[in-house]
């Protein structure tokens, strides 16, 4: 054995070792391909585990299907502990739901009643999707929504308001606002219809106490006065406008309960445009309520004339009394009756009125300018000659 | 050092050790940051615990059992049973953090005659196998401590505590989405720091000297059929061999099998090509089993012991046991918890929530850095059964959600509860302080909630009444998830608090009478009556 | 690698074998040990379902000729329970040759005698006594206190007794208790009080006649709670429930009533002497129904309706509460 002293300092030259045996080669070969081998198992067990691990099992919530005996739930959910409005308790009424397209209530003797409130304004049509959710007003924040316009609304008994937007796929930002007033009845929507009617619409042909304007829609239905609205005139947007009045017609209740008035308005010669519902006190007559009014266009002129249906009895009282308050101001003249019906004729502060009562219907031309066609006019109406 | 590019070189041995030291130190970083929710998959993101042959032995001792992947360990102990301690320069992460460490600060521009001289045995190595003694003979005892020193642990736990939140301070939201805090994390840092710093000293120092893990695989080297073998025929006694020797194992005489890391930088070194790897070379040349002084060992199976009796018999475990010691869903009941936590702080990692916390005193000595919930800092996500997967030992048993919250097959046993919340109405904005609140109530997950409310009116101080909900806990359904304590607006000390008390994991702890049988629905059955 | 000493370079045969055994040999061993010991399933902690040990019954036949309920009054301890035992046909009629009898009395408290809390050291005596007397080869004692046990061994005067009679008193060590399993109303699985009952083969319980302020009163069926361990404290969320799971879980062979020194208020711990009121009666019995309710009715004074668990008990058919119409004497002494 070589004896090489050690050196007593200072560093020697690196070796390098260059002899390496074949068992050594093909071990280091082995682990190489072992630890590749390893990489790869990690990274295939990697991708396989089991879900249950990260998330619920739908199959396990089956067994919480049953409710807790003896333990109620939070304040909310539970109706004895609640203090506040017990409308939004209520649960959901099965009632026929306005939008679900399902049969509308067309013929039903009664109209739905106001309890509606709450259902969300759905409509069943191609090309249109809910901007948003529906709104809800009942009388008192009704002006949130219309501002200045709620007073007269209230003078007409709004009861509520339900709106709603609809994006017109089609046509993109375009959009169609739908508005359900609801009244306390047929009578005090049409009353508010006519107030806000537009003299330049055009009438529908689905609702007879409706017109169509350049961008909208509006009618009375039943006890709902309905504004359908489009937010541009692009021909998309106003068939879609369109169709969805035509929808809301379909699926709102007929009703012309108490309207009977209305009905009674001759046809002939009637300015379309003209008709007006007035509540109470027409003609300044504190008797005188649900009073439909019109304009006629008669031999030239255009006559104002106003009718009123109630009981026979009340028609008579009335008809006295205006022709009372008539004699008071000015001078009044009966005339002959005229088939069933009885007459008067009078001139107050330059204008003649020639007012007629028979059975129950109270009705009669006022301020006009010509008496004789205002006689002729309400003579003629008696004789059944002007429907 | 030069780079001369050799195809030999590829296939040499000491080589291949380099590339799979790269491999498995990657690996082991990986499957740090892996172990998140978002990422987790089904990597096997305990793998390098479950390897750990130490782990699988000494729960085996205190448990009796192999829990499950444990078993993964046999893959270790049976190449280190043929070819000595290559767990620890090839495998062991730790192991390869001080290889580098040392490397980068330790002497290696010093002159070679140092180098030499660093890596001489030294008595002081026999230290690891007392403490390898004194914490089997915690185990045989009854009590698990091996996590403080064993490698993998106390790495893992390093980098779940203090280094990845440490990283998340420097680069926010690399690693948690919202920064993730531990209590007392700056203990396990400084000790990181030092036992790495220690390298400059000492090149290895905390395999060489401290390593429980590498005693016991020392000591299964006592068997090994091959070794580093030294022809003295060819040597000419330069210890040169030395030069680089990470194991301290004398190369240069008889080799110490025990300390042998085979790593195979002293046959590269050799310029007389005298060292080999060879089989059953003889036995006078080598220094079989491991030098452990007796007198030192008795002293240690002695320190051992009296761990385990005078830390229970401090009672933390028992009857005084601390009422914020919470623990994950799915533990074992305390003994049995001690008995097989490793302190690797998977289960920290991987928690969603933040919630896990190392303990330090709170469960006496044995439970320091085992995993308990601090509500303060996070709440359990009710279907979440992360750290039983994560666990390693079975500490946490690897539940399902179904287990956990007592739906599907396990309704009739209903829920696991982790302990019960407390109302302190001093602190409750609506009991005491005329404020509406209830965000306890509202966060309560369970349904029908254990928390509920009573509303009542009472005249504030202004002299106008006020109409409030006032909360109250309904202890037969509160699982002790702690997010009410969470959200609690009094966010100093909440003004519901949840305590261990009722935990279902241990049945002295047990709050309400169930027969022993647990079950929500069937508690509410029974008190019907 | 050049082989130039070949002693010096390889290994001998033997050795070569050896060793390839030995390592071979650990291999093998780690891999059996290791899958024996493998647990590849989880469990859920604190739901495991344990498997619990049922008490055999120790009760005798029952007979149709003698009485099963003996009533007897006096003044002096011995006197007046040898009396109620021979109404009942004599201790033998329980007691054989060689029987290992375990006295179970009511030590809940470290009480001293006079404050009636305890079972007496004079009855204690005496039904020893009558044991020996009747051929036992055994006689034990034991309770699981809720004081400390060995307090209230002492104070209650009955490791005196023990001591003097030589009696094997058991503390509640830890090692003593084993899971019980019962298909009990509220009692399923609990922690039972059992190295007392490894070897015996007659029980007898020995109860005061006690005031309770949670379920009305502690008597003989109540007496059997000192059995339980674990966190017995849970169980006062359904007394009544227990109190009469005790009737399904303990069929002794004798129950006896010591009514001599009654603790009529205040109880179950008492602490007054203005607390006891002298009823001088002994109660023995094989129906701890029956028993109690003599004992709630006539000893204590007050309406049995109140005494939930008795009619608990009655409904599942554990005990018969109208013990006028059963076979019983009244007796003397």
């Amino acid at each position: 054995m070589a004896n090489e002293k050690k050196p007593a300092a200072g560093n020697r030259r690196e070796f390098v070792r260059t002899h390496v045996p074949l068992a050594e080669r093909v071990a280091s070969a082995i682990i190489v391909v072992l630890l590749a081998a390893i990489g790869l198992a990690i990274a295939i067990k990697g991708k396989h585990f089991n879900p249950d691990i990260f998330a619920v099992r739908t199959d396990s919530l089956k067994s919480t299907t049953a409710a807790v005996v003896g333990k109620g739930g939070t304040a909310a959910s539970m109706p004895e502990t609640k203090t506040e409005n017990p409308v939004a308790a209520e649960a959901p009424k099965p009632a026929a739901e306005e939008g679900s397209g399902e049969g509308g209530a067309e013929g039903s003797a009664a109209a739905p009643k106001p309890a509606e409130k709450g259902q969300p304004l759905e409509i069943a049509l191609a090309g249109i999707k809910p901007m948003s959710d529906t709104e809800f007003y009942n009388s008192d924040n009704l002006f949130e929504k219309i501002d200045g316009r709620a007073p007269a609304y209230q003078g007409f008994n709004v009861q509520a308001l339900r709106c709603r937007s609809f994006n017109v796929l089609a046509a993109a930002g375009s959009f169609v606002d739908v508005y359900e007033y609801r009244f306390d009845s047929p009578v005090d929507a049409f009353g508010m219809f006519a107030l806000e009617r537009d003299p330049k619409g055009q009438p529908l042909d689905f609702a007879p106490d409706g017109y169509s304007g350049e961008m909208g829609y509006f009618y009375r239905q039943g006890a709902v006065y309905v504004q359908i609205i489009a937010s541009d005139v692009k021909p998309e947007t106003l068939a879609l406008t369109k169709a969805i009045a035509l929808n809301r017609a379909k699926e709102l209740p007929v009703d012309d309960h108490g309207l009977a008035g209305r009905r009674k308005l001759p046809a002939a010669g009637m300015l379309a445009d003209s008709v007006s519902f007035v509540l109470e006190n027409a003609q300044g007559q504190s008797d005188f309520k649900d009073v439909f009014q019109a304009k006629y266009n008669f031999d030239g002129a255009v006559l104002p004339y106003f009718i009123m249906v109630t009981q026979p009895d009340d028609a008579a009282k009335a008809w006295k009394s205006f022709q009372d308050f008539c004699a008071r101001f000015g001078k009044a003249e009966v005339l002959p009756d005229v088939n069933g019906g009885k007459i008067f004729s009078a001139q107050v502060f330059g204008k003649w009125k020639v007012v007629y009562q028979r059975e129950g219907e109270l009705g009669g031309v006022f301020d006009a300018t010509d008496a004789g066609k205002a006689q002729a006019f309400i003579e003629k109406y008696l004789r059944g000659e002007i429907k | 050092m030069k780079f001369k590019f050799n195809p030999q070189d590829l296939l040499k041995l000491r080589n291949v050790r380099r590339v799979a030291q790269v491999f498995f130190f990657s690996l082991f970083l990986f499957f740090v940051f892996v172990t998140d929710l978002r990422y987790l998959k089904g990597y096997p993101v305990s793998l390098f615990l479950e390897l750990d042959p130490l782990v699988s032995f000494a729960t085996a001792i205190t448990t009796h059992t192999v829990y499950m992947g444990l078993m993964w360990s046999l893959l270790l102990i049976l190449p280190t049973l043929l070819f000595g301690r290559i767990f620890c320069n090839w495998i062991c992460p730790y192991g390869i953090l001080h290889h580098f460490t040392g490397w980068l600060l330790g002497k290696r521009r010093a002159n070679e005659r140092e180098r030499i001289e660093s890596n001489r045995y030294k008595k002081l190595y026999s230290l690891k196998y007392i403490i390898l003694i004194a914490m089997i003979a915690a185990a045989v005892g009854g009590t698990l401590q091996i996590g403080w020193l064993d490698p993998i642990c106390l790495f893992h736990r390093s980098m779940s505590t203090v280094i990845l939140p440490a990283l998340n301070l420097f680069f926010p939201s690399s690693i948690y989405v919202r920064q993730y805090f531990h209590v007392g994390a700056w203990i396990i840092g400084f000790l990181l720091l030092f036992l790495v710093g220690m390298n400059v000293l000492i090149p290895r120092f905390f395999c060489r000297v401290l390593c429980p893990l590498g005693a016991f695989l020392g000591t299964l080297s006592s068997v090994t059929l091959w070794r580093i073998d030294r022809d003295p025929t060819k040597c000419v006694d330069c210890d040169l061999c030395l030069k680089n020797c990470e194991g301290a194992s004398d190369p240069q005489t008889q080799l110490r099998k025990s300390e042998c890391f085979v790593c195979f930088n002293c046959i590269e070194d050799c310029p007389e090509d005298a060292l080999s790897f060879k089989f059953m070379p003889p036995l006078k040349r080598e220094v079989t089993a491991p030098v452990v002084p007796g007198r030192r060992a008795f002293l240690g199976t002695l320190i051992g012991l009296g761990f385990y009796a005078f830390g229970r018999a401090s009672g933390a475990s028992d009857r005084n046991y601390d009422k914020k010691v919470i623990r994950p869903p799915g533990s074992v009941e305390e003994k049995d918890f001690l008995d097989r936590c490793i302190k690797c702080d998977q289960c920290i990692r991987t928690c969603p929530t933040n919630v896990l916390q190392p303990a330090w005193m709170e469960s006496g000595i044995e439970g320091i850095w085992t995993p308990i919930l601090d509500m303060k800092i996070g709440s359990c996500d009710v279907n979440c059964v992360l750290c039983g997967q994560v666990c390693p030992t079975g500490a946490i048993q690897r539940i399902s959600i179904e287990e956990k919250t007592g739906t599907g097959p396990f309704v009739k046993e209903g829920p696991i509860k982790l302990g019960t919340a407390f109302f302190d109405r001093g602190r409750c904005l609506p009991w005491a302080m005329e404020t509406p609140c209830v965000v306890c109530e509202e966060v309560c997950p369970v349904s029908p909630k254990a928390i509920f409310s009573r509303e009542v009116t009472i005249i504030k101080r202004d002299g106008n009444p006020i109409t409030l909900r006032q909360p109250y806990m309904d202890p037969a359904l509160c699982i002790g998830c702690g997010i009410c304590e969470h959200e609690c607006p009094v966010t100093d000390e909440a003004a519901i608090r949840v305590t261990a008390v009722g935990e279902t994991r241990s049945r002295e702890r047990r709050l309400l009478m169930d027969g022993g049988v647990t079950g929500a629905v069937m508690d509410l059955e029974k008190r019907q009556r | 690698m050049s082989a130039t000493n070949p002693n010096e370079q390889s290994v001998n045969r033997r050795e070569f074998l050896v060793r390839l055994g030995i390592t071979g040999a650990l291999i093998a061993g780690t891999g059996l040990v290791a899958r024996k010991l493998w647990q590849p399933n989880h469990f859920v902690p604190g739901f495991e379902k344990e498997k619990g040990m049922q008490l055999r019954s120790y009760a005798s036949e029952i007979s149709k000729v003698l009485p099963s309920l003996a009533i007897a009054h006096g003044t002096e301890h011995e006197k007046t329970i040898r009396a109620a035992m021979t109404a009942l046909g004599g201790m033998n009629r329980f007691i054989q040759h060689g029987d290992v009898v375990m006295i179970k009395p009511n030590v809940a408290f470290d009480r001293p005698p006079a404050l009636a809390a305890t079972t007496h050291p004079d009855a204690l005596r005496a039904v020893a006594k009558l044991c020996f007397e009747a051929g036992a080869s055994k006689v034990i004692v034991a309770d699981n206190p809720i004081n400390s046990p060995t307090g209230c061994f002492f104070k209650s005067g009955l490791t005196a007794v023990a001591a003097e009679m030589n009696l094997d008193l058991m503390y509640p060590e830890t090692n003593s208790f084993a899971p019980l399993s019962l298909t009990g109303e509220i009692l399923k699985e609990w922690t039972f009080f059992n190295t007392p009952f490894k070897k015996a083969t007659k029980v007898i319980g020995l109860a005061p006649c006690k005031d309770h302020n949670l379920c009305h009163a502690s008597m003989t069926t109540k007496n059997w709670y000192g059995l339980l361990g674990g966190r017995r404290n849970q169980f006062h969320q359904h007394i009544h429930s227990i109190v009469s799971d005790f009737a399904l879980m303990m069929k002794p062979t004798l129950v006896i009533l010591d009514g001599m020194n009654v603790l009529m208020s205040n109880g179950p711990t008492g602490g007054r002497l203005s607390d006891v009121k002298p009823m001088n009666t002994i109660v023995a019995g094989t129906d701890m129904i029956a028993v109690d309710a003599y004992g709630y009715s006539h000893l204590l004074e007050r309406d049995i309706a109140e005494l939930t668990y008795l009619h608990k008990a009655q409904d599942r058919g554990l005990g018969n509460i109208d013990w006028k119409n059963t076979l019983y004497k009244e007796v003397q002494a």
